[in-house]
């Protein structure tokens, strides 16, 4: 095992170079219009998950109610550009901070409600701010909404947008963990009362979790739907946005900074490959999270990460024997 | 005016016995096998949909076919239970939740590939005759649907309070490692209890197939107001329940189509946020008797 901070370190260099080589790719365009399509939405897809993975994984907050914040902002940018005439970054802004306002207010009912109670909820009210788009005349009841911008912005654009928010979420994630604050989140987790009693501000650190979770969620949720063009009740505040989360972590692996990334990649690709068969892509997917959860809980990440120390460790034990109680 | 009002909350009081049944199954899985099954509301349906093919098979009065549907859904819940969530159980309630929330997608989108997505509804001969009571005009529909409702929550409390297999679970329940000792099969009492909620998920999946339309996606909808019932009602709690669900049918009636479901959404997150504690006194007995395992 590295020390943390080496591993840090070597986590943020990884990272850069990745994000270097992916920024050439969107600047110069290589690869066509296809190739940013499908990394707009895996870098999109990374950021959800990386949130999700953040508030479950990290904080033990397992929330069914995160496309809360993407309904929120997603409409917050169709209300400013297409009611007011708002330029669409204002329309962004817009919407993180409404999803802010909203998870602060919120964060004092939910946080206080544990466990099972505590994922429930969070989908009871998503499902209410649904309803109640459902019903309100302001954003057109049911008919939906479009998002305008003059000019639209191109793939291009977009991806670039996606590459810069999908690394600040994947840096928060890497930097967090080794943190003083981050090693408290930990504690909290696993269990809260000891984590209490050694001097973690419980409620103040699942607070600030649950607004970072909420904030990248929003803004990720404003480019989906800055590229889809129109919002409705149903798809802003629908609950395949959180199946997609909880399969993302699931199969990348729960509680690290590369799983939601493998997770992403295989999701936007496996869903792909399923549209070729409408109607039973969420039934594998669901089949596969199924088989994932009894039998590779700890998701493909972690168990390629043990298969090569296991090599490793096998090939050493070839050299030298003493070796083996260094694991 | 008055008479009208009247009729109103007397409606509202009946249509309780509905969305008491739609509760009920949600707060046995919550009290005895400490789950969140999300996947119950698809249960619901397809007890919905297995009425609505035996009515138009057999051509009987739907409601013989819970002699057929009931049985159906009982299997299915014991045997997913059994080979799946009891598993995942193993590690932790989390998994076991994520389980579930697997099952609900995959159920979902098997229902809409057999039967479409077009809106569904149980008819019968019966379902817009009234009788009149003192004036007051009352769907036999909604005194039908509360005396199935009764009748099932009769049965059941029966069979959890008398029977030898009901004690069974709920020792279980209270105690799993002292019944374990006892030589009771915790596996098979968990399974059985799922399936249980199953069954009587098929006889709320008649009922509210009767009174409203549903979709294949519907599963979410009554999921949601089987959880609000529980959380009103106390789990486990059968007469609990039955409050709940005519409380539930209240806020129905009063704030009607458009606000009835936002006003109930309220007041479970206020509820909750209020008692987040004191409203679940078993689930708080759980973490101190089952220990770590359970809360992991």
């Amino acid at each position: 095992m590295m020390p943390a901070g080496d591993r840090t370190k070597k986590g943020l260099i990884v990272t850069g170079v990745l994000f270097m080589v992916l920024f050439v790719i969107g600047i110069t365009g290589i690869g066509g219009s296809n190739v940013l399509r499908y990394g707009f939405r895996i870098l999109l897809y990374i950021t959800i998950g990386e949130m999700w993975n953040l508030l479950s994984g990290y904080a033990g907050l397992t929330s069914l109610g995160q496309q809360a914040f993407i309904g929120l902002s997603g409409y917050a940018l169709a209300v400013a550009t297409t009611k007011y005439g708002l330029f669409y970054p204002l329309g962004i802004v817009a919407g993180l901070v409404i999803s802010l306002g909203a998870a602060f207010v919120l964060s004092f009912l939910l946080l206080r409600i544990e466990g099972m109670y505590f994922s429930i909820t969070t989908w009871v009210v998503a499902e209410a701010l649904g309803t109640l788009f459902m019903s309100l005349m302001y954003v057109n009841r049911g008919a939906g909404m479009t998002v305008s911008a003059e000019p639209y912005p191109r793939i291009g654009t977009l991806y670039l947008m996606a590459l810069v928010l999908c690394f600040a979420s994947m840096i928060t994630m890497i930097l967090l963990p080794g943190s003083e604050f981050g090693l408290g989140v930990r504690a909290m987790r696993d269990d809260v009362q000891a984590a209490e009693s050694l001097g973690v501000n419980v409620k103040r650190s699942r607070r600030i979790i649950y607004l970072v979770a909420a904030g990248f969620t929003a803004l990720a949720g404003s480019l989906f739907f800055l590229n889809k063009g129109t919002i409705y009740p149903e798809s802003g505040f629908d609950i395949g946005w959180t199946i997609s989360m909880v399969f993302i972590v699931i199969i990348g692996g729960s509680g690290t900074v590369a799983g939601p990334v493998a997770g992403a990649v295989i999701y936007v690709f496996l869903s792909e490959i399923l549209a070729h068969y409408p109607g039973w892509s969420n039934m594998i997917l669901g089949a596969i999270a199924i088989l994932m959860i009894l039998f590779c809980p700890q998701g493909v990440i972690p168990a390629i990460g043990a298969a090569v120390r296991n090599s490793a460790k096998r090939r050493r034990k070839g050299s030298d024997g003493c070796r083996e109680l260094d694991y | 005016m008055i008479m009208y009002i009247l009729q109103v909350l007397i409606n509202g009081i009946l249509l309780g016995g509905v969305y008491a049944i739609l509760g009920l199954g949600m707060s046995l899985t919550l009290g005895i096998v400490k789950l969140t099954n999300l996947a119950h509301g698809e249960y619901i349906i397809l007890g919905a949909y297995a009425s609505m093919v035996l009515q138009s098979a057999l051509g009987v009065d739907p409601i013989l076919s819970l002699f057929i549907s009931v049985p159906l859904l009982f299997a299915g819940g014991y045997l997913l239970q059994r080979l799946l969530v009891n598993r995942a159980m193993k590690d932790g309630a989390e998994s076991a939740l994520l389980v579930t929330f697997g099952i609900s997608v995959i159920l979902k989108d098997a229902l809409l590939l057999i039967f479409g997505a077009d809106a569904r509804h149980i008819t019968v001969s019966y379902g817009n005759e009234s009788i009149m009571i003192a004036g007051l005009s009352i769907p036999l529909l909604n005194i039908l649907l509360i005396l199935i409702s009764g009748a099932s929550i009769l049965f059941l409390e029966h069979f959890m309070q008398k029977t030898m297999t009901g004690r069974a679970i709920r020792a279980v329940s209270d105690d799993t490692e002292a019944a374990a000792l006892t030589g009771i099969n915790v596996g098979h009492m968990f399974a059985l209890a799922a399936g249980i909620a199953a069954a009587t998920a098929a006889v709320a999946g008649l009922s509210a197939g009767m009174k409203w339309t549903w979709y294949p996606s519907s599963g979410g909808h009554y999921l949601l107001i089987a959880f609000v019932i529980v959380v009103i009602g106390g789990l486990g709690n059968v007469g609990g329940t039955f409050a709940a669900g005519i409380v539930f049918g209240l806020i129905q009636v009063i704030g009607g189509a458009s606000y009835g479901m936002l006003i109930s959404y309220i007041f479970l997150v206020v509820i909750l946020t209020l008692k987040p504690q004191s409203m679940f006194p078993r689930i708080k007995k759980l973490t101190g008797g089952r220990g770590n395992d359970a809360g992991r």
